[in-house]
């Protein structure tokens, strides 16, 4: 589905140094695919994304989405069709002064007939379960349900694929709980894949991949298991692993017998009760 | 606090006039004052009042609620009434006092003036009171459309008035925060002259900016990310569309036209 290959990007920065906030990316992302993504503040995280709907252009290197190289300008529109972005202020994506308007304006801007875009609004506010909302003011939810409904404006757009750069770290628990439901249920029941930027590693823990960044390039990556029983190395990029990874870490350190790759909570309840 | 201020002061509900097409309400609003202006006798006022108590009735708004839209400009009618009355020449004086004196060319000119404020402002209220602002502002960018040859952005300033009622409550909250937490590091809003004031804004202004123009960039990276790319093929959900309750308020308001045009020249016209 995307497909990225020796893909560098440089900013100018003020004092017109050069940036070099991607240092040679080289990542496949399969269709239906869930992948997060990890790394400092300042590892290229957000710069990798804006690349995947041709926000950004690349320096050197090619992404290419569906086939589609995001250089052509001409590709540019059906990119941003298939590729969605969440960002993480929810009220500064949110166009219109009604729910139900918001979620419309994606597929007025694409030229959809009138008749077709109601019930493309109303699957898309299904699929994030904010049906009732329908007719609310956007300034008056909460977090979690602004993030949603910014969700349904992209699911309004029939995509393929929706990246969220961090998504939820101006929201609540509660807030971060919805939208990681939700997202799990667009890929799981939805097949819509996923590139998930989080700095919560929790959340890393319901991808079928997580990939780890710094300094604009890709240290490793894996199943959340692999990568997460890397403790150390985490540390090391000013990561911090699971709790539940970390202390069985040190448990095997002091000598206390366990699996390598324990990482949720009850995973190590388990074994340590055996 | 702030957040208290209602947008706009649509009040929701089914009638006639409600399901009305924004552009008839519009259109038809301005028709109204045409004829206010051609009124000049008590019989075409009394008709004019008549249609507007007709309209507001049809409306089924609350009437002290209507009435309530002319409150704040209650006194710029006053004031207009007695200018007009001072001011106006003419022969049988009513009421003299030192150098002042009424006329009754000035009672009535004053009386109309008031009137015609008094009934521009009522029938212009019953449409704000019985039209979204959204669907308003989908009303005005139909009716600009045709205009677009001669250089008016109709389709930009729509997107606009959207953007800033989607924005307005976000950022009337958002001063209310600033405003509470730099009241509770001492800062002062409500005391001293209107210099010291304005000076004691300025801290919560720098903030408020600061942000404004931050949400700007990041609502137009989304807008673009959404696809937004003008006006050009853009298509709406709900398309504006004329029904045959469209037309009867058309002839309504026409005929009201006309038959005051006829009241006012239609003397002058048999007489040749
Ligand atoms: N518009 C920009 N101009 C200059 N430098 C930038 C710009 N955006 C990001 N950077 C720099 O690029 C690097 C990567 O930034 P970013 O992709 O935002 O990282 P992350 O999202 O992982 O925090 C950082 O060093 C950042 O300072
Ligand atoms: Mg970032």
């Amino acid at each position: 589905m995307i497909s990225i290959k020796g893909l560098k990007h440089y900013y100018t920065d003020a004092d017109g140094k050069e940036v070099k906030a991607l240092d040679g990316i080289d990542l496949d992302i399969k269709k239906g695919e869930f992948v997060a993504i990890i790394g400092a503040n300042g590892s290229g995280k957000s710069t990798l994304a804006r690349h995947l709907n041709a926000l950004l252009l690349p320096t050197e290197g090619t992404c290419t989405v569906g086939g589609l190289d995001t250089v052509e300008e001409a590709n540019m529109w059906d990119i941003r069709q298939q590729v969605g972005m969440v960002f993480q202020n929810p009220d500064n994506q949110i166009v219109a002064a009604i729910v139900e308007e918001d979620v419309a304006f994606g597929p007025e801007n694409i030229g959809v007939p009138s008749e077709e875009i109601r019930p493309r609004v109303e699957k898309a506010l299904a699929a994030v379960g904010m049906t009732d909302y329908a007719k609310h003011a956007p300034h008056l939810l909460s977090g979690g349900q602004k993030q949603r409904v910014a969700i349904a404006g992209l699911m309004a757009l029939e995509p393929d694929c929706i990246v969220l750069d961090e998504p939820t770290a101006m929201l609540d628990p509660q807030g971060r709980k919805e939208i990681v439901a939700t997202v799990k249920s667009l890929n799981k029941d939805k097949g819509i894949t996923i590139v998930y930027i989080t700095h919560y590693m929790t959340e890393a823990l319901a991808a079928d991949r997580v990939v780890v960044m710094e300094k604009g390039h890709i240290r490793f990556m894996g199943t959340p298991k692999e990568v997460f029983s890397r403790v150390d190395e985490l540390e090391k990029l000013g990561l911090e692993a699971p709790l539940a990874a970390k202390v069985a870490s040190e448990l095997r350190k002091s000598g206390i017998k366990l699996p390598k790759d324990i990482i949720t909570d009850e995973e190590l309840a388990q074994a340590l009760c055996q | 606090m702030l957040s208290e201020i209602t947008l706009g002061q649509y009040f929701p509900g089914n009638s006639f006039v409600h399901r009305l097409d924004p552009r008839t309400k519009i259109l038809a609003t301005l028709i109204y004052i045409i004829a206010i202006f051609l009124a000049d006798t008590p019989l075409a006022y009394g008709i004019l009042i008549g249609f507007a108590a007709l309209v507001i009735a049809v409306s089924q708004l609350p009437v002290g609620m209507v009435l309530k839209s002319l409150k704040p400009i209650w006194i710029i009618i006053l004031i207009t009434m007695i200018i007009h009355m001072f001011t106006a020449p003419g022969e049988t004086v009513v009421f003299t006092w030192k150098i002042f004196k009424i006329t009754e060319e000035g009672l009535i000119l004053g009386t109309k003036m008031a009137l015609r404020l008094i009934l521009l402002l009522l029938f212009s209220s019953v449409l704000t009171f019985t039209t979204s602002p959204i669907v308003l502002t989908d009303g005005i960018e139909k009716l600009l459309r045709p205009f677009k040859a001669i250089g008016v952005p109709a389709h930009e300033l729509a997107m606009m008035m959207t953007i800033a009622l989607r924005f307005i409550p976000t950022l009337l909250e958002e001063t209310d925060r600033i405003m509470k937490a730099q009241t509770a590091r001492g800062a002062d809003f409500s005391s001293g002259n209107l210099l010291e004031r304005a000076k004691n804004m300025l801290p919560l202004l720098v903030p408020l900016f600061v942000s404004a123009f931050r949400r700007a960039e990041e609502l137009a990276i989304a807008m673009e990310s959404r696809c937004y790319r003008g006006g050009e093929g853009r298509t709406r959900m709900h398309e504006l569309a004329y029904k045959s309750i469209d037309y009867t308020a058309f002839g309504a308001v026409i005929f009201l036209a006309v038959g005051l045009a006829v009241l006012r020249w239609g003397a002058g016209l048999c007489a040749l």
